[in-house]
């Protein structure tokens, strides 16, 4: 067990009580009856059993738990995954009203430079082509993008 | 409809211009995806189901079957030629493939694999015509306590052959259940945990759910390896396997059948274990074990026979009782679903012409895909020089358009990369995501029939154990529990990864 391996368990039991709590606002209902609360009530109960014995494992292990991070390389690594995360996030927000060819352009230029493409008028390119295939692709697969501030007929 | 008219018509059916071409780009595109890294069958299948939509059912599953068939094919590629598995099913062809091909005998090591595959998979197909009608007959007397039953011990069996710790399993498999209850409420129509937002109030999606755990957080987690890969340069001569390999091969080839197509039938099984467990059970009962790992073909034959039978055997329990024994058959469940079939012990007197044409294409599928892998195995071999960079974007991409696709909705690809963090984290931390979306998929029909079983015993627990299928399924669920008689495979499982 790793040091970090308390922070999914606190997840657990945190979920699992604020479940529990709800489903029984719900209505557990009877057993001949079962309301809408009851199946999740009780995965609640068994989730929060669960953890508390993955707690007590973490607990009583506290002696053989090592270091293990690299830590510049997954600095480094996270750091990549926040701006994907990031980008993802802020792409789907801007979606509707940039519309979908500018949106996806940006991230795509975006995404492949946080790949790692280094020339800047060979990732311009890329984006571009991207974009139109994806564009012509879907669209003639019958789907329908969000036009955006691009509005024509 | 017997047997033989069946197959002939679902053969008419599949040779079809249209159903002949989706077979092709289904297989085609399972190849391709078996061969990359970094986007496996489960993510490929999510992200492409949207497009499917305007298909028609039968044209639409045959090409995602071919994709998930089509991968297994194209993951021994990469695991012989560059010692990094496409998929999780040929990790073990890495073994003794990768081997054979430094001692310059890839041709034979990809040759004996396609065969192999090939074989595997129509043999497999047979079975699975002989055993799906009793089956499906045998289901029309379940009612929803022996519905229950089942899915309780599909859900242990999930657990116990689970890759990693078995209560991390646990824990994710109650995740899952937690997050199918989100939406109204089957039964009373009220709504649940869906705090007021429409999107929440329609369930979570099970194409975002599963495009984020298998599409994005693969994408995440590949962020942080990079892709120096070594490909072997020797030229590949001899695709066919000479008198001695074959003589060397056919009895692997004929036990990996076996094993694949029924541990491709129990739930959490599927073509992954039937890899491992051939690999184990070819070293046992060799007579030179001490060949194995130094490019004996037969750690080549056995496991890429088994993991092709074994995606066959997963088809069963999906067209007999409409239980998906794993995530890919969960996800062609969702598809059946959306497309308005309901998979289940009528689907076949009901859609005879999606059953027959679906498994009549799968032999159409399993010769595109030898002409596919053997001729043009260069062609793939190029295609393992794709930068990840240039890949990375292009699967995102898919995934945004692939959400927003489902119903315009941006809440649906909120959802989407929330899982996809999700995901990554969890598999930061050791947890699986393949129980999660099975449990995700399965929790709805669970806690119907454990509801409707209750109201129809009026509050009486015992009602799973009153009825003779019920309680059987349930001892078996309870020993499997208790015994430790799985962790032979646990022990394989061990014995490999050293």
């Amino acid at each position: 067990m790793k040091k970090y391996d308390i922070i999914p368990i606190i997840f657990w039991i945190g979920l699992s009580l604020f479940v529990m709590v709800l489903s029984n606002k719900l209505g557990l209902g009877k057993l001949h009856h079962p309301g809408p609360g009851f199946m999740p009530f009780y995965i609640g109960v068994l989730l929060l059993i669960i953890s508390l014995y993955l707690l007590l494992r973490y607990i009583l292990k506290k002696g053989d738990r090592g270091e293990t991070a690299k830590k510049d390389q997954s600095q480094i690594d996270l750091w990549k995954i926040a701006i994907v995360v990031a980008s993802l996030i802020a792409y789907s927000l801007f979606l509707e009203r940039l519309g979908f060819l500018i949106a996806t352009f940006i991230l795509v230029t975006l995404l492949f430079k946080t790949a790692g493409m280094r020339r800047w008028s060979f990732t311009f390119m890329s984006s571009v082509l991207t974009v139109l295939v994806t564009y012509f692709l879907f669209t003639y697969l019958g789907l329908n993008f969000p036009k955006g501030i691009l509005h024509w007929r | 409809m017997d047997l033989f008219s069946g197959l002939v018509s679902g053969l008419q059916i599949s040779l079809q211009p249209v159903n002949l071409l989706f077979c092709f780009l289904g297989v085609f595109i399972g190849t391709l995806i078996g061969v990359l890294p970094g986007i496996g069958p489960t993510g490929t299948i999510s992200i492409l189901l949207p497009i499917t939509f305007g298909l028609s059912p039968t044209t639409a599953i045959i090409m995602l079957a071919g994709i998930y068939y089509g991968a297994m094919y194209g993951g021994s590629t990469t695991s012989i030629l560059v010692n990094i598995p496409g998929e999780p099913s040929s990790v073990v062809t890495c073994l003794d493939g990768y081997q054979m091909a430094r001692q310059g005998r890839a041709g034979p090591a990809l040759g004996i694999s396609a065969l192999g595959s090939f074989i595997g998979g129509s043999i497999s197909l047979v079975f699975t015509m002989f055993l799906v009608f009793p089956l499906a007959q045998a289901a029309l007397k379940f009612g929803p306590p022996e519905y229950f039953s089942l899915i309780w011990l599909g859900m242990t069996l999930l657990i116990y052959l689970a890759k990693g710790s078995l209560v991390k399993a646990v824990v994710v498999v109650l995740f899952g259940l937690l997050l199918s209850t989100v939406g109204i409420d089957p039964i009373s129509g009220a709504p649940r945990f869906a705090f007021r937002s429409p999107t929440l109030l329609d369930g979570l999606g099970f194409v975002p759910v599963t495009m984020g755990l298998f599409g994005i957080s693969e994408v995440l987690t590949n962020l942080e390896e990079s892709f120096d890969r070594t490909i072997f340069k020797s030229k590949i001569k001899n695709l066919l396997p000479n008198l001695q390999d074959w003589k060397r091969s056919i009895g692997p080839i004929i036990r990996g059948t076996f094993i694949g197509y029924f541990l491709g039938i129990l739930p959490g099984g599927g073509a992954v274990l039937a890899s491992f467990v051939s690999y184990g059970v070819e070293k046992r009962v060799s007579k030179t074990p001490e060949a194995f790992g130094k490019g004996a073909i037969e750690g080549v034959a056995g496991p890429e026979t088994a993991n092709n039978a074994g995606a066959g055997g997963a088809f069963i329990p999906l067209f007999a009782l409409g239980i998906p024994p794993n995530s890919v058959m969960a996800i062609l469940l969702g598809a059946f679903i959306i497309y308005g079939v309901a998979p289940g012990p009528t689907f076949i007197t009901q859609y005879p012409q999606i059953f027959w044409g679906v498994i009549a294409s799968m032999y159409v599928g399993n010769c595109l895909l030898l002409l596919l892998n053997l001729p043009l195995i260069g062609l793939w071999v190029k295609l393992l020089k794709v930068p990840y960079r240039v890949l990375m974007p292009l699967i995102l991409i898919f995934c945004l358009i692939g959400s927003y696709s489902l119903n315009n909705n941006v809440g649906d690809v909120i959802i989407m990369i929330i899982f996809g963090v999700v995901g990554y984290i969890m598999r930061k931390f050791g947890y699986e995501e393949a129980p999660l979306i099975m449990a995700f998929i399965l929790g709805p029909m669970l806690e119907n029939a454990f509801r409707q079983s209750l109201i129809m015993s009026d509050g009486r627990l015992s009602i799973f154990l009153e009825r003779p299928i019920s309680a059987v399924t349930l001892i078996i669920a309870a020993l499997l529990f208790i015994s430790s008689g799985f962790s032979y495979y646990q022990k394989v499982k061990e014995k490999i990864k050293e």
